[in-house]
C-alpha cells in the first residue's frame, strides 16, 4: 500500500526554494530513511506532510488521505523538530491530553499514556514536568506521544540528534519493536543508524528528490567493505591488491577499506583466507558500500 | 469532543499552573479592593455631590448615567466599572490561547490529532467560559456585600443582576475573540496583550480620522470591541439588550479572521 505519495511538492521560502518539485511514492512497511546535508528539505519535507506548513505548490497524500486532512489524525504521528511539550504541566497530564483527541476516554487515555511511556522506558517520568527531565528523556517522552494510539506513520525528525549513547540505543530498540505494526520514516545525520534501521532511503539535496529505492539492492555493487582495528594500512593495500579481482583498494574514515571488485568476481572468500593468512583481524565485512560511501563518497 | 478536550484543557491551563494561580489571586485582590473601597460605601456616597460630580467629569452627565437605571447603588457601580475593568482583564487573561504554544511547537502535537478549526474554536470557548466564570463569582461577591450589609435591598439586586450578567457576557465575547485573533498573529502573551492595546487605539484614531475627513460612516462607530461601551453605560434593565448585535457582529468577524489566519498560519 501506497503510504506516501507527493506530486510537485514545492516550499518556497521567499525566493529560496526549500522544496523543488517531489515526486515520491513510498510504500508502507520496513522504516524509510530521510537523508540530506543540512538545509537539503529534510524538516520542511516532514512539515510539508504533518500539514504544519503549506505547500507552495504540488500536493501530497498519506495512506490515500490529502495531508491536513481530519481522517489522518491518529493515524499519522510525528516527533517533530524543536517542538515541545508546556513545561507547566506533567508530562502524563499533557499526554493524556493528545490522547483524548484521538478519541480515548478518561480511563483508557490514562492506560495508553501509561503503556507508551512504558515502552520509551519512562514509566517513572509522568508525574514529572519535562523541564524536570534530561534531553534524551524529553526526546523518549516526544516519541512516546507518536506512539500513542498505534499509528499506521510515524515521521520521526531527527530522533537521535544531541542524544547520549544509551539513549540512542533505547531509541533504536524500540523503533525496531515497534516496525511490525508501524511504518517509521527517519531524518537523520546518524547514516551508520540509519543503515541499522532502514531498508528504504530517500535522499533529498538543495530541496530535490536525488535517489529514493531500497538501501540493500542498491548497495551490493561489486564493493566490499571492511573494517580492521589495527592493521598496518600500506601492507594491507598491498596484499589485498594482490588478491585476483580486486580493482581498487582505498581507505576511508574509521578504519574501514572500500575494496571494489572486477565484475563478476566474488573477492570475500579469498580477502578472509587473506585476512587468516596474515593473523589479521577484522570487526566487521559487509557487501557493498555504507550508505556514507554511497551518498558521500 | 476535540473541542470540549481542548476547552476543557483551557480551564486546567488556568487552575492546574502556577501562572494561571498568579492570575487569580492579583484579580482577586484587586477585586476585594474594589469591593472593599469602591461598592461597599456605594450607598452613601453615591448621593453625595463629590460622586456626581466625578461621575459628570467620567460620562458627561450624571443624569444620563447608569445610577437613574438601577435600584440598587451596588450594581449600579458594579455595572459602570465591571464594564471597563473586565474587557481590561480579558485583554490580558485571555492572551495566550495560541501564541505561546505555537512559538513553543505544542501545536504541533495538537494538529496531528485534530483540526487547527477545532483548536482554535475549543480555545476561544475555553477562554470565553472562564470570563463568564469571573462575571459569575464578581457579581456574586456584590450580592452577598447587599446580603451582609443591607438584606432587605437583596431581592432588589437579585432582579437586576441577570442584567448586569447578561451584558457583560455580551461585551467580554467580542474582547475574547479579540484575542483569539490576536494570539494566532504572535508568539506570546505578552505580545498578544500589547497588539489588541496598541491596534485598538490606533484603530480608534484611524477611525476618527476617516470620519472626520471622509466621513460620516455610522457603521465605523461600532466596528470597535467595546465601541458600544459608552452608550451601553448610560442603559438600565434590559433596554440594554438593544446594542447586543454589535458585540455578536464583532465576534463573528474577528472569530472569521482569526480563523481565516490559523488556516493560513505555519507551525
Amino acid at each position: 500500500m501506497n503510504i506516501i505519495t507527493t506530486s510537485g511538492l514545492s516550499k518556497n521560502y521567499g525566493a529560496v526554494k526549500a522544496l523543488d518539485s517531489i515526486d515520491l511514492s513510498l510504500e508502507s512497511g520496513e522504516p524509510i530513511a530521510l537523508i540530506g546535508p543540512n538545509g537539503s528539505g529534510k524538516t520542511t519535507f516532514f512539515s510539508l506532510l504533518c500539514g504544519f506548513i503549506h505547500p507552495s505548490a504540488g500536493s501530497a497524500t498519506i495512506l490515500g488521505h490529502k495531508v491536513g486532512s481530519n481522517a489522518l489524525a491518529g493515524k499519522l504521528a510525528a516527533l517533530p523538530q524543536d517542538a515541545h511539550l508546556d513545561p507547566r504541566f506533567s508530562v502524563k497530564r499533557q499526554l493524556q491530553l493528545l490522547a483524548r483527541l484521538q478519541g480515548f476516554g478518561g480511563r483508557a487515555a490514562s492506560q495508553e499514556v501509561d503503556r507508551v511511556l512504558d515502552i520509551v522506558l519512562l514509566s517513572d517520568a509522568g508525574v514529572k514536568k519535562p523541564g524536570e527531565l534530561s534531553h534524551g528523556m524529553r526526546k523518549r517522552v516526544s516519541i512516546a506521544q507518536s506512539l500513542i494510539g498505534n499509528p499506521e506513520l510515524i515521521l520521526l525528525d531527527e530522533p537521535t540528534a544531541g542524544i547520549d549513547p544509551p539513549n540512542v540505543k533505547i531509541i533504536r530498540d524500540l523503533i525496531r519493536s515497534q516496525s511490525a505494526k508501524t511504518t517509521f520514516m527517519i531524518s537523520s545525520h546518524n547514516l551508520d543508524e540509519l543503515e541499522k534501521l532502514c531498508s528504504t532511503v530517500v535522499y533529498l539535496s538543495e530541496g530535490k528528490l536525488i535517489e529514493s529505492g531500497l538501501i540493500e539492492t542498491s548497495s551490493e555493487d561489486g564493493y566490499l567493505t571492511l573494517r580492521l582495528p589495527s592493521v598496518p594500512e600500506d601492507e594491507f593495500v598491498r596484499e589485498c591488491s594482490k588478491l585476483t579481482g580486486v580493482l581498487r583498494v582505498q581507505r576511508q574514515a574509521q578504519g574501514d577499506y572500500l575494496i571494489q571488485q572486477t565484475e563478476g568476481h566474488a573477492v570475500d572468500q579469498a580477502l578472509l583466507a587473506m585476512l587468516a593468512k596474515n593473523g589479521w583481524r577484522y570487526r566487521h565485512l559487509i557487501k557493498g558500500r555504507s550508505l556514507e560511501e554511497r551518498l558521500y563518497g | 469532543m476535540s473541542v470540549i478536550n481542548i476547552a476543557l484543557n483551557e480551564w486546567a491551563r488556568l487552575f492546574l499552573s502556577g501562572r494561571g494561580w498568579a492570575a487569580i489571586i492579583t484579580f482577586s485582590l484587586i477585586w476585594l479592593i474594589f469591593l472593599n473601597y469602591a461598592i461597599a460605601p456605594a450607598a452613601s456616597y453615591v448621593s453625595s455631590a463629590d460622586f456626581s460630580f466625578i461621575v459628570q467629569l467620567l460620562f458627561g452627565s450624571f443624569e444620563q448615567t447608569a445610577f437613574t437605571n438601577w435600584k440598587s447603588a451596588e450594581i449600579a457601580l458594579y455595572w459602570i466599572f465591571s464594564l471597563y475593568l473586565l474587557p481590561f482583564f480579558t485583554m490580558i487573561s485571555a492572551a495566550d490561547q495560541i501564541a505561546s504554544d505555537r512559538a513553543r511547537g505544542t501545536m504541533r502535537f495538537l494538529v496531528l490529532r485534530t483540526s487547527r478549526t477545532n483548536i482554535f474554536i475549543g480555545r476561544f470557548v475555553g477562554q470565553y467560559l472562564i470570563q463568564l466564570l469571573i462575571i459569575l463569582v464578581t457579581i456574586a461577591t456584590v450580592l452577598g456585600l447587599v446580603a451582609y450589609k443591607s438584606p432587605e435591598k437583596l431581592p432588589v439586586a437579585l432582579s437586576e443582576a441577570p442584567v448586569v450578567i447578561v451584558n457583560l457576557a455580551l461585551v467580554l465575547l467580542s474582547y475574547v475573540a479579540l484575542m483569539a485573533l490576536v494570539s494566532v498573529l504572535v508568539k506570546s502573551a505578552r505580545q498578544a496583550t500589547m497588539l489588541a492595546i496598541v491596534g485598538w487605539i490606533l484603530s480608534w484614531f484611524l477611525i476618527g480620522y476617516v470620519q472626520n475627513n471622509f466621513g460620516p460612516f455610522p457603521v465605523l462607530d461600532w466596528v470597535l470591541p467595546g465601541s458600544q461601551l459608552s452608550t451601553l453605560v448610560r442603559l438600565g434593565s434590559w433596554d440594554t439588550l438593544s446594542l447586543a448585535p454589535i458585540p455578536i457582529a464583532q465576534t463573528v468577524i474577528l472569530l472569521g479572521l482569526g480563523w481565516f489566519a490559523i488556516r493560513r498560519c505555519d507551525l
